[in-house]
């Protein structure tokens, strides 16, 4: 959409059927995931609404509703993101390109069967890691074929020189299969005795939807920021700096201050926690430094989308810091509190980056506008007081249930509120998926009416395309 | 205003110098917290002990709050020896076996308030007819607690004599040693007339 | 360091990038996968303070299957099971006030018995011992789980030696469980509870779990023994009664054996009682 930036024709060739793929299954997965938490979170309107059948169960609801936004939304956009940003940072094609369609179906498939598991109650009972060895079996497929996918188009850059986006790509792309496999074997395969399961789920969970999707998200957000400010990244030995200190401590924080486990495990946490604060002070200030001397409005087009993301992403670290803070952890760990810093980091700071990108690369993979361009300024709006209705009140909920004694009568209400978050949130990922659903549809339909005239009168077409 | 792509790629390598330097406030951020984090680290965490958990920060913090002082340890010690040598025929909880062993649990000879008698039936072994809480007992016990020492024979005296509802005062391992001195050699006492023969 | 990091070239190659990657999630790794699974995962049963009572013992049978249907419920999605103890404190009891009750009683009008620190109880116990008293020091845990009576002390390994999937849960939407067996420790309760948490619990924000219960018309007209006795308000209608599915039992009897109420050696306490607490809890 941007139209300074330079695309090369070959790689908007390639990268537009995978990416349709990837993001058309990942926009209904969001739908589907955000429609499952909210129906879940009923349960706190009307407790008996869903009690007749074992599918509907609130624990069971909530679990295939995250499971549908992590593994069916985000990841699957983050790799579709992440080739094409690599794609175009190589200056050239995508290598390989069918192998990513292949993967997206597969994926897509994976996480199918994975809900269909949650469902009929065969998850696993691990947070986050709910899928079981059929789901994630595919899902590991899938990541490895668009992996090789992905490095072999880095492999075949022209410029050789890294650029800040290419660390985080990079590191997240290597990132992935090593936690998985490790939280596989160890949580599901041949199952470790006791308590240490439950520290490999944390440190799985946190890997994932800490570091993991900050890898991505911020890659994305420091490729695109520098390209809308129109200004280079300013400060990039401090991003670097930024980057090693984040994959440094980032991957330590995430065991409870209470958990039952020797006390090493939440005290490594929480070093690691005070760390965290080097990075992301990196982060904002390489962020504001960059920004804050744009002289582009971004008047609710992708540029806004990344700026809201990243602001989101400084919030959500600093909402974990304090978690990992022995007095104020133990006060907050078990309360909506951490579940809120969970939902900025996904709905607020990894959602709105993906989108963004989204509807920024889009137009020029496909090579058709977005046939409602409205819906991208109302969608950021949306999203913005979605969370805002769903984080704030889930955060003040937490600190005042753990301060009022555990009156679960009186925390009630929080909850309810937060409903009215996740509806606007469901609203706006509808008109995320209708766009790209009547996207998808309009290049079938132009595919379809240029192969009709092949037929009907090859000479005339072969002449206008020559 | 240019967006090209190549416009954000880093000043060339050969010109040391001309990039933007690292801030010097990140260096300083970095050691003061790797300070801080590292002195938290050692006070809380135990250095990687697996005995030690939240609240306790090391293991002698631990080990000075094991409840192993006054009457509860003796009691402790004394549970210890019971569970291992009396329970078999009295009972976990002192309530005794039908047709073999009486119970301890409120029996009159137990809560007696003195307590030679007590001390001396594990020690010599009880042979004959015992009436117990108005139920008549032939008994032939074997000195099961003669090979005890004195502080073990006291604390499982006192763990029965304070436990299931039993009311009796402590016995002490000065009293076990008293009575031990008394009965050297002495048979294993005949049923209820040898009890009510001990002098107390 | 080298002006060479300063200006973020050391990883200007792919390969320096999954050193560097490599290196940190390596780090965690091993500390956060590979030390537990070595340092919990080769945990074994170790025996209850002062005891020779071994634990944890293996939950029988219906409450290990009890554990699968806790899992596929997805109660830990709003229950926890791991008791938080803010601290440990010490009392000062006194046993006996021995041949001089009067140099005691002086004695006791000057100290303070109650929430000491170990060295603190451990001066006045050894005073009223020298003034001819006997006093026993209590630990006593402390902290907001304590104070709620949810449990004893603290949660800590041993109590899930025995558990896959381990259930720790991370939200409090509803009461931590580590105890709730020695809580609430009747069957019939837990059903009806499960059937209609409002029944017993008048303020319960939890769902029911109806689909665990089968309403139905006694079978040949003979009334199930293990149909649920129910208040008039949540009771079936007229002539059919609630009767727990084989699921409904099994997950009671698996909240039933949820204890974690004895001291070990990582969780000391003093017991209130000498006598093992796993038998007061099958007495109530």
């Amino acid at each position: 959409m941007n139209e300074n930036v330079k695309i090369d024709p070959a790689t908007s060739a390639t990268c537009r059927v995978p990416l349709l793929a990837l993001f058309g299954g990942a926009a209904l997965w969001l739908v589907v995931g955000l429609a499952l938490l909210l129906l879940a979170s009923l349960n706190f309107h009307m407790p008996g609404i869903f009690s007749d059948r074992g599918w509907t169960t609130y624990g069971r609801m909530l679990a295939a509703g995250n499971d549908a936004i992590l593994y069916g939304f985000a990841i699957p956009a983050a790799l579709g993101v992440m080739l094409w940003i690599l794609a175009n940072l190589s200056e050239s094609e995508l290598v390989l390109p069918l192998v990513p369609v292949l993967a997206a179906n597969i994926w897509h498939f994976g996480v199918l069967v994975g809900m269909a598991e949650i469902f009929t109650g065969n998850s696993t009972g691990f947070q986050w890691l709910e899928f079981q060895r059929g789901g994630s079996v595919l899902l590991f497929a899938a990541y490895m074929l668009i992996g090789i996918s992905a490095m072999a188009t880095f492999g075949a850059r022209r410029e050789r020189t890294l650029q800040p986006a290419h660390w985080f790509l990079l590191a997240a792309l290597f990132w992935f299969p090593w936690i998985y496999t490790s939280a596989n074997i160890f949580l599901v395969a041949w199952p470790v005795r006791g308590v240490a399961q439950a520290v490999i789920d944390w440190w799985f969970s946190n890997n994932l939807i800490f570091v993991w999707l900050t890898l991505v998200g911020l890659g994305t957000a420091f490729y695109y920021l520098p390209k809308f400010a129109g200004r280079p990244l300013q400060n990039q030995p401090l991003a670097f700096f930024g980057f090693v200190t984040f994959i440094l401590f980032a991957t330590w924080c995430g065991i409870p201050q209470g958990a039952p486990v020797p006390a090493w495990f939440p005290a490594a946490s929480t070093t690691a926690s005070i760390l965290l604060i080097v990075p992301i002070l990196s982060f904002l200030a390489v962020f504001v430094k960059t920004v804050a001397k744009a002289n582009t409005q971004c008047k609710g087009g992708p540029f806004c989308y990344m700026k809201f993301g990243t602001t989101a992403f400084i919030i959500s670290g600093l909402m974990l810091i304090p978690l990992g803070c022995p007095r104020f952890g133990v006060l907050a760990q078990y309360t909506e509190y951490a579940q809120a810093q969970t939902y900025l980091q996904i709905l607020g700071f990894f959602s709105i980056v993906i989108c963004g990108a989204v509807y920024e690369l889009m137009p020029d993979a496909v090579g058709i506008q977005w046939p409602f361009r409205g819906f991208i300024r109302v969608q950021h709006w949306l999203f913005m007081l979605g969370l805002a209705v769903l984080v704030i009140p889930l955060a003040i909920g937490g600190i005042e249930q753990e301060m009022n004694n555990y009156d679960f009568k009186s925390g009630v209400v929080f909850m309810q509120i937060s409903s009215a978050g996740l509806a606007l949130l469901l609203l706006g990922s509808l008109l995320f998926a209708a766009n790209i659903f009547v996207l998808t549809m309009k290049w079938k339909l132009g595919l379809a009416k240029s192969f009709l005239g092949v037929i009907k009168c090859p000479l005339e077409s072969s002449e206008v395309k020559s | 205003m240019s967006n090209d792509l190549k416009d954000h790629t880093p000043a060339p390598s050969g010109s040391p110098g001309s990039g933007p330097a690292l801030p010097v406030w990140v260096f300083s951020l970095t050691l003061v917290l790797l300070f801080l984090g590292g002195v938290y680290f050692d006070e809380s965490s135990g250095w990687f002990n697996a005995q030690v958990y939240k609240p306790y920060t090391d293991a002698n913090q631990l080990e000075a709050y094991q409840p192993v002082s006054g009457a509860a340890a003796i009691r402790a010690q004394g549970k210890l020896r019971y569970d291992m040598i009396c329970a078999a025929c009295h009972g976990p909880n002192g309530e005794g076996k039908p047709g073999q062993a009486p119970p301890l649990a409120g029996s009159e000879w137990v809560n007696d308030s003195a307590h030679t008698r007590l001390i001396e039936i594990p020690q010599l072994g009880l042979n004959g007819q015992v009436t117990v809480e108005g139920q008549s007992w032939s008994l032939s016990m074997a000195p099961m607690g003669a090979g005890l020492s004195d502080s073990d024979l006291a604390a499982v005296l006192t763990y029965v004599r304070s436990s299931w509802g039993n009311k009796g005062d402590d016995v002490s391992s000065d009293d076990v040693k008293t009575v031990r001195g008394g009965i050297a050699g002495h048979p294993a006492i005949p049923g209820e007339t040898g009890l009510k023969a001990i002098k107390e | 360091m080298s002006p060479g990091i300063e200006r973020g070239e050391i990883v200007n190659t792919g390969c320096r990038i999954f050193l560097v990657s490599f290196v940190a999630l390596g780090l965690s790794w091993g500390a956060f996968v590979i030390a537990p699974a070595i340092q919990l995962g080769t945990q074994k049963q170790t025996s209850v303070l002062n005891s020779s009572e071994i634990y944890p013992e293996q939950r029988p049978g219906d409450a290990t299957m009890g554990l699968q249907v806790y899992r596929r419920a997805g109660c830990a999605a709003c229950h926890t099971m791991q008791l938080q103890q803010d601290g440990v404190q010490c009392d000062v009891v006194i046993t006996g006030m021995g041949k001089t009750p009067g140099a005691v009683s002086n004695l006791l009008s000057s100290l303070s018995l109650k929430s000491l620190d170990k060295d603190d109880a451990q001066s006045a116990s050894d005073q009223i011992t020298a003034a001819g008293g006997k006093t026993e020091i209590h630990i006593v845990p402390t902290g907001g789980d304590v104070a709620r009576g949810w449990g004893s002390r603290h949660s800590v390994s041993e109590d899930f030696l025995w558990d896959y999937p381990v259930q720790l849960g991370s939200v409090r939407m509803g009461p931590d469980l580590a105890d709730v067996g020695s809580r609430l420790g009747s069957f019939s309760w837990q059903l009806e509870h499960l059937y209609a948490p409002q029944a017993v619990t008048k303020n319960s924000t939890m769902p029911p779990f109806r689909y665990l219960f089968v309403v139905q018309k006694p079978v040949n007209g003979v009334p199930s023994p293990d149909a649920l006795q129910l208040p008039a308000q949540f009771a079936p209608p007229a002539g059919y009664e609630v009767v727990p599915t084989m699921a409904a039992k099994k997950l009671a009897a698996y909240l039933l054996s949820l204890h974690a109420n004895v001291p070990l050696h990582d969780a000391p306490f003093t017991m209130a009682s000498a006598a093992p607490a796993k038998s007061q809890a099958k007495k109530q």
